[in-house]
């Protein structure tokens, strides 16, 4: 006796989303704890050292005011900084602790759309966090206001490209405490090197190029001509480097993490 | 395109799986394990820790690939995991070893993320979650929090949530492994009804008695490979006699000269118990009631625990 039936998989697009969902549900479920640091903590940072130290940087910096050449920059550090630590310690909990991902697997989505689905909740985040810097920042006229809406943009994309490197560090990573290696080593120091608290202009000669190899420094770029509403030719350059760096490392990461996820 | 099709033979054979074998490194955790489990049918997999029980149902679902080989065959509905994971994953629910809920979600929380998975519309989902709440006796706990729920409970929790969309084939690994007796057979009871639904379910298990109340047919595995098969009562009465008589004191054993033993009854030294196995029960009463005292010793009917223990040694190996 052969009688077949026919059922439907949900489609890619549909995979991805019940990945983002399934985040998006366990992120929202405190919202209260969850929403509160991504507004408070720029408003922090703008006051104590913007209005504080900035009393004493008289001089404008790339033709604006130093709590305004900062401001522009935290709007995507802060991208930076929720989608590593989402990637590197959130993923790890889930994949080793909480045993998270195992579940989710036995679910029709492929390894590839839980990666991805995963990279993609973090530029999400990355986009939340930017926006809420620019709520901060506009509330303060630091910023001004129709030009500063796209700046979320470069927050997704900022957290998409951190969500891809965080992966593939988590996917060298055999114990938790080695994230200290990755966050003071790296995430740390692009903080201040990658143009946000000054130029890298004024970075020393020998040492510029390297600015330029650092992902941050192309988010930088973006989102300063963004504040200012003056686009040159050179941010073509920052966005093919946001997405080879998104593609490539991507890459890297799913095919790592694919040996832990499937054995 | 909106979705993929996937078209389910609905034949007698829900899987056939031919020369399946995994390797870690060295480790040869399935050796060329073959099996078929029919449409509806519940088919055990039993085994020490380690035999790759746990292993086999990886693959099957997609969790694990398995070795290349040009002889291994694997037909899951007529999708093979190598090439048609989501489709598999689609028809089947999966309840593995540890209860991977999450914590930070409610009960009907868990479930709901979960309908999202298998694409179904919200009101559907709804519903479907208010019956398995209902069928597996947790609609009472459906706001409650996960670390509220006994392990019992979890457990439950984790099968409806396997059961959500109606799966086609269940796998089931080890679902009862440190549950109290009554929730135990709570579990057995609705793996039966959803059986009668014509649901093929898959079952590791090394509880001799759950193999031999749900399952239709087993296998018992040992080192990755298959040392026995068939149905539990069949494997019962071809391995093993029908009675044993279990001497606790070596010393009062040693009264039982070996020589003079009848050659109806087998002796089996067990590194705690002497064992003496046999068709005739008489034969065993007499033998205790000429050499025993009272209470040093217990006739009772064989089990499937002795088979299980005759096939896989009494002894620890490495892998436990």
């Amino acid at each position: 006796m052969t009688d077949s039936k026919t059922l439907q998989y949900p489609p890619l697009r549909r995979r991805l989303y019940s990945v983002w969902y399934r985040h998006m549900r366990v992120y929202t479920r405190n919202l209260l704890s969850n929403g509160f640091p991504p507004f408070v903590e720029p408003f922090i940072f703008l006051v104590g050292i913007g209005l504080g130290l900035g009393n004493y940087i008289t001089e404008p910096i790339g033709g604006v005011r130093y709590i305004e050449f900062l401001g522009a920059g935290l709007l995507v550090t802060t991208a930076m900084f929720t989608s590593a630590f989402e990637c590197s310690f959130g993923t790890f909990i889930r994949l080793e602790f909480e045993k998270v991902y195992d579940g989710m697997l036995a679910a029709p989505i492929t390894v590839n759309n839980l990666i991805v689905g995963e990279m993609i909740w973090a530029g999400s985040k990355g986009l939340f966090f930017s926006f809420a810097v620019l709520c901060i920042l506009s509330a303060f006229k630091i910023i001004s206001l129709p030009y500063g809406l796209l700046a979320p943009l470069v927050g997704f994309l900022t957290g998409v490209m951190f969500a891809a490197l965080s992966l593939l560090v988590t996917s060298f990573v055999k114990t938790i405490n080695h994230f200290n290696f990755y966050f003071t080593g790296f995430i740390s120091p692009i903080f201040f090197f990658s143009g946000v608290v000054f130029p890298i202009e004024n970075l020393p000669r020998p040492v510029q190029p390297l600015a330029e190899i650092v992902p941050l420094t192309h988010s930088v770029r973006l989102v300063r001509s963004i504040c200012m509403n003056n686009y040159k030719p050179i941010l073509l350059l920052d966005l093919l480097y946001i997405a080879v760096f998104i593609l490539v490392v991507g890459y890297f990461a799913i095919r790592r993490l694919r040996k832990r996820l499937v054995n | 395109m909106l979705s993929k099709e996937v078209v389910v033979q609905m034949t007698k054979t829900a899987i056939n799986v031919e020369n399946m074998s995994k390797s870690f490194g060295k480790i040869r955790a399935v050796r060329n394990l073959s099996f078929s489990v029919e449409s509806g049918s519940c088919f055990g997999f039993l085994g020490p820790n380690g035999a790759g029980k746990t292993t086999a149902m990886k693959i099957i679902y997609g969790k694990c690939t398995r070795d290349k080989n040009p002889n291994s065959r694997m037909d899951i509905f007529g999708y093979d995991p190598a090439t048609n994971e989501l489709a598999i994953k689609y028809l089947s629910g999966v309840v593995q070893q540890e209860n991977n809920l999450d914590d930070e979600l409610n009960v009907i929380q868990n479930l709901r993320i979960y309908s999202r998975f298998y694409n179904m519309p919200v009101k559907v989902a709804t519903q479907r979650i208010e019956s398995l709440l209902d069928f597996l006796e947790l609609s009472e706990k459906k706001k409650s929090k996960i670390k509220d729920l006994s392990g019992g409970m979890k457990r439950r929790l984790v099968i409806a949530r396997a059961l959500l969309n109606s799966p086609r084939l269940l796998i089931l690994d080890e679902p009862t492994t440190g549950l109290d007796p009554q929730v135990r057979h709570l579990i057995w009871d609705k793996i039966r009804q959803l059986q009668k639904n014509e649901t093929t379910v898959l079952l590791t298990t090394h509880y001799m008695e759950e193999a031999f109340q749900l399952c239709n047919r087993l296998i018992i595995m040992h080192k990755g490979q298959n040392i026995m098969e068939g149905r539990p009562e069949r494997l019962l009465k071809e391995n093993m006699e029908s009675y044993v008589l279990e001497v606790r004191d070596y010393e009062a054993a040693a009264q039982i000269a070996p020589e003079k033993l009848s050659t109806n009854v087998r002796a089996d030294r067990g590194p705690d118990v002497m064992r003496y196995f046999s068709n005739q029960i008489d034969l065993l009463k007499d033998l205790a009631d000429s050499h025993l005292k009272a209470g040093n010793y217990l006739i009772r009917q064989t089990n499937l625990e002795d088979v299980f223990l005759k096939a896989t040694g009494r002894q620890l190996n490495d892998r436990q």
